[in-house]
């Protein structure tokens, strides 16, 4: 196989809050390959944002803290400097969208000046008809028709899904190979999600970025994800092809997620299977498994004893110590 | 046929539009528009629909949250706008709401006793001591600890401030519970929790839901009957299983074939539709449709479809329901 395109290696970061220290990820590693789209899912706080700001570079400061972990994007180490060139290579390479457009775009300006402070800040040879140029062109990429007016409209006059398509062509901007999507299409309508996720792959298959895509919509990632994590509690519970994941889930989690989506051949308005319980607070896990308090088939050991990611089937991981019962 | 629980009769609802230094009105959001809709006892009825289709404008009108532009709501056969204040608060009683936040709604300075007992207070029932009793009761049947009542609703998960939500609206036994969004902000574990609850519930005190929500698949499962709406106007309703195997409106196909289905195996034909919704001040003549439609033909864009029947119990607003192709399996 061909070498990642981005290497995360036993990456472990948390927050100082007025508490002390609370670990929000701990020990996750993945490869990403080009061309693949990589899924993050689990419910909120598992730390799946909060795993893709770290290797963004992105975790506030001071109270965001990166314990250890190696990241490296085609093979280059980009984890222990945190110079600002690197903070603006990392921007460069690797390109991110979020949930809420609005919140990541500056109200009071105009898109057009918004796009070309990126575009001045990746590509500053360029002169300024040529970096106008290079924005329409990013906006007509990204589907957004008439481009020229867009420009000289602020963000509040565009829809959701406007929005989002702006912020998908800033962090195209600089030709990335890693594109992270955290929840793009969580606030969007149906057809206007379909209608994002349709460019997406269409953007991905045109420049064979990787993409990592994190949603707690289950439906979304059996669609879009060649690969998937499930997290839970700020581990990888489990990891395996989109195909495999929803055919075979080992991990009891990943099952009990799975069976709890009304599907279309469920009995209308039956009881939906349930996991029963909630997830434990991050600063008061328990010490072995974090999924024992809600699981069925966890004994002593399983609340003794941490279970380690390992291989159940060729290309499958997962992190349970009763996989076989599953499985059987 | 019996007396539905809840019916709402050619229901519009207008906000006006102002602008300019005296505020004068400039035009009006078609918020809703001709909506009818019947909910029976141990019924849900489903409404679905994009954001700012007027969803939850209904569910307000009917709750007199908002007054009607035109229309009449009717519970168990009541017109709500003929009736006295005394009247008017005795009923309310037997309609609640269920919101998609419970941190909105419920007031984060009370205790969960507190906001439990409200309801009994209100409507001036019981005692103290039994009000407290009953909070608990109420605690219980939703499957919370019934010393929750001492505890503020911030020390408690979304999901279990959800089933406070739902303590708080089947305290007084009402007939109707009109649920808006209520499970959309929850994470999928603890979603099909709320989902049994309120299924439960529904059961044994035989009342009628109307679902608002934009999670079709959710909807699916919770609805015996499901209503469409698109900028306003219902465009399709039809039993559960009906409108999800067999959709008439190209709308509805459209928002049918775009739910992503948790199956890799199963990839649907995706409509993906073209654009953005319209304004709701200026809604497109004809039918509203008509500017994404790929069927749109002339008469599409000059007259107004009405809902027409198509099958026992499924009634679709399109002038072309008879012609377009079999929706893919």
């Amino acid at each position: 196989m061909a070498e990642p395109i981005l290497t995360v290696k036993d990456l472990s970061c948390g927050f100082h809050t007025e508490d002390g220290y609370t670990r929000v990820v701990d020990g996750m590693s993945y490869e990403l390959h080009a061309g693949t789209t990589l899924g993050l899912v689990g419910e909120s706080g598992c730390g799946k944002t909060v795993s893709a700001l770290a290797v963004m570079g992105l975790l506030p400061r001071p109270a965001g803290v990166v314990e250890h972990g190696e990241i490296r994007l085609k093979g280059e180490q980009i984890s222990n400097s945190s110079t600002e060139a690197l903070r603006a290579f990392r921007g460069r390479r690797i390109g991110m969208i979020f949930q809420e457009p609005m919140t990541a775009l500056n109200p009071v300006h105009r898109i057009g000046k918004q796009l070309l402070e990126t575009i001045q800040l990746y590509e500053p040879e360029l002169d300024n008809g040529a970096q106008q140029a290079r924005a329409m062109e990013l906006l007509e990429q990204v589907g957004i028709p008439a481009p020229r007016q867009r420009l000289r409209e602020y963000p509040h006059q565009l829809s959701g899904g406007m929005r989002q398509r702006v912020m998908i062509a800033m962090a195209l901007a600089g030709n990335p190979d890693v594109l992270i999507a955290d929840e793009p299409t969580t606030a969007l309508d149906v057809t206007v999600q379909a209608q994002i996720l349709e460019l997406l792959g269409a953007l991905q298959r045109a420049h064979g970025m990787g993409v990592i895509f994190i949603t707690h919509d289950l439906g979304v990632v059996a669609q879009l994800c060649d690969e998937v994590l499930v997290m839970y509690a700020g581990r990888i519970a489990e990891r395996a092809s989109a195909k495999q994941l929803f055919r075979t889930p080992r991990h009891p989690y990943t099952h009990g997620l799975i069976r709890s989506i009304p599907q279309l051949d469920t009995p209308l308005k039956s009881p939906l299977p349930t996991i029963e319980g909630v997830v434990p607070p991050l600063n008061a896990l328990p010490p072995g498994c974090r999924f024992s308090n809600r699981c069925r088939y966890a004994d002593e050991r399983c609340e003794a004893e941490s279970p380690a990611l390992a291989l159940c089937q060729p290309q499958h991981e997962v992190a349970c110590h009763h996989w076989r019962r599953l499985a059987a | 046929m019996t007396t539905p629980v809840l019916e709402v009769r050619n229901l519009t609802k207008f906000f006006p539009v102002r602008a300019g230094v005296f505020l004068r009105k400039v035009g009006d959001v078609h918020a809703a528009e001709d909506v009818s809709l019947r909910v029976h006892r141990g019924e849900t009825l489903g409404l679905v629909g994009e954001s700012g289709c007027g969803k939850s404008t209904v569910g307000r009108v009917i709750l007199n949250l908002l007054r009607p532009t035109r229309g009449q709501v009717l519970f168990e056969g009541r017109d709500l706008s003929e009736l006295s204040r005394a009247e008017w608060r005795a009923l309310r009683r037997d309609m609640q709401i269920i919101f998609q936040d419970p941190m909105e709604s419920l007031n984060a300075r009370h205790t969960v006793g507190r906001i439990l007992e409200e309801p009994f207070v209100i409507h001036k029932i019981g005692t103290s001591h039994e009000r407290r009793i009953w909070a608990q009761d109420l605690l219980e049947r939703v499957g919370l600890p019934r010393d929750s009542v001492s505890r503020f609703p911030h020390e408690f998960s979304g999901g279990q401030r959800q089933r406070i939500g739902i303590a708080r609206a089947i305290a007084l036994k009402p007939k109707l519970i009109i649920c808006d969004e209520a499970v959309s902000a929850l994470d999928v574990s603890v979603r099909a929790q709320i989902i049994n609850l309120l299924l439960e519930l529904q059961r044994e005190m035989e009342l009628a839901l109307l679902f608002i929500a934009h999670d079709l698949s959710v909807v699916r499962h919770v609805s015996d009957r499901v209503a469409v709406m698109y900028l306003g106007q219902i465009v399709e309703q039809a039993p559960s299983r009906e409108i999800y195997e067999r959709p008439g409106h190209p709308y509805t196909r459209a928002l049918v074939s775009a739910i992503p289905i948790p199956d890799p195996d199963r990839h649907g034909e995706r409509i993906v539709l073209e654009g953005d919704v319209p304004s709701p001040i200026t809604p497109p003549a004809g039918c509203r449709f008509h500017t994404r439609c790929a069927y749109a033909q002339d008469r599409c864009r000059q007259h107004q479809p009405s809902m027409e029947t198509m099958g026992s119990a499924h009634e679709v607003a399109c002038h072309r329901r008879r012609e377009l192709p079999a929706p893919a399996a």
